[in-house]
């Protein structure tokens, strides 16, 4: 037994590791991108519509919702199409995964938005930045433990929500639905440009 | 590698072109034949060679269409190709456990 063969059987344990690797990321990416470009439209859209469309008042939550549906939909297809080309052990840990760090995300903003609604100390201009802090929050996880590109975003979010709430709140819901809305679009591109070697 | 290693090595896998066709053929399902090419930077000739004795063994799928007039050939695992390529990366790990950690090249382990 020699050092050469212990090196040859190390490297191919290496390539192993690293083409398996390269192949989950690349994957989680190419489509991923579809799913920020479509949150992205959702937020230019959904402001657009608000400020420019609706009249003030319960129209606007209606606006939203009915913006919200289609979004899902679109996503879940998006999701479906990237589930397809895992391998089947791992396509069911995905789908766990997603449900497990998404959902508690979802019920803490909506939460978050009940108490600005209907408690009588928060003003209802917070929702906007509650909902933003919360998938601020998740993307600066997702982008620490998978996607470092993702932290940039999550970071820039955070102090945007945090700084238009101090200085700027009576407008804060435009401010972050075109600052999230056009992120989220970049984001998008830059996921989705096919890796050049 | 000598043979008494490669005992239990599976020969169709144990080599860099197909090794790396079945481990990102594991990580991915099913993949492009222009994906895998670029990844792997190899030929067209070359790749279909390696691809054509993994389909002969049964280890992967071939599926050759046509998305709008164009031919795209698609590759994917087969449960027997999963389980072989499983059971080499487990021998390969029994190997690499089983060496001494220091060995000089005339196989006489270094005095510690």
């Amino acid at each position: 037994m020699t050092s050469d063969e212990r090196r040859e059987a190390l490297e191919n344990i290496a390539l192993i590791k690293n083409l398996m690797m390269e192949t989950r990321e690349e994957m989680s990416r190419s489509r991923g991108g579809w799913i920020a470009v479509i949150w992205g439209v959702y937020c230019l859209l959904g402001i657009g519509g608000s400020k420019l469309l609706m009249p003030p008042g319960y129209l606007e939550g209606i606006w939203w919702f009915a913006l919200t549906a289609p979004a899902m939909l679109a996503t879940i297809l998006v999701a479906r199409g990237m589930a397809k080309r895992q391998p089947p052990g791992q396509r069911r840990h995905t789908f766990h995964w997603f449900i497990k760090f998404w959902a508690p995300m979802l019920i803490l903003a909506y939460t978050l938005c009940m108490f600005a609604a209907f408690l009588p100390g928060i003003s209802v201009e917070y929702i906007t930045v509650f909902i933003l802090l919360v998938i601020s929050t998740a993307y600066l996880i997702i982008g620490l433990n998978f996607a470092p590109e993702m932290t940039v975003m999550g970071g820039t979010g955070l102090a945007a929500s945090i700084l238009t709430a101090i200085f700027f709140l009576d407008i804060s819901d435009v401010i972050l639905s075109l600052l999230f809305g056009i992120g989220l679009i970049i984001t998008g591109y830059v996921l989705n440009r096919k890796p050049r070697e | 590698m000598p043979e008494h290693l490669t005992i239990g090595l599976d020969k169709v896998i144990h080599q860099k072109a197909r090794l790396g066709v079945m481990s990102i053929l594991a990580a991915a399902d099913p993949v492009d034949f222009n994906e895998l090419k670029r990844r792997l930077k190899m030929t067209d000739g070359n790749l279909s060679t390696h691809l054509g004795l993994l389909e002969r063994e049964g280890y992967i799928e071939i599926e050759k269409t046509f998305v709008q007039k164009k031919p795209r050939t698609r590759c994917r695992l087969t449960t027997k190709g999963r389980a072989a390529f499983q059971a080499y990366v487990e021998r390969l790990e029994a190997v690499i456990h089983a060496l001494p950690p220091e060995t000089k090249s005339d196989g006489k382990r270094r005095p510690t």
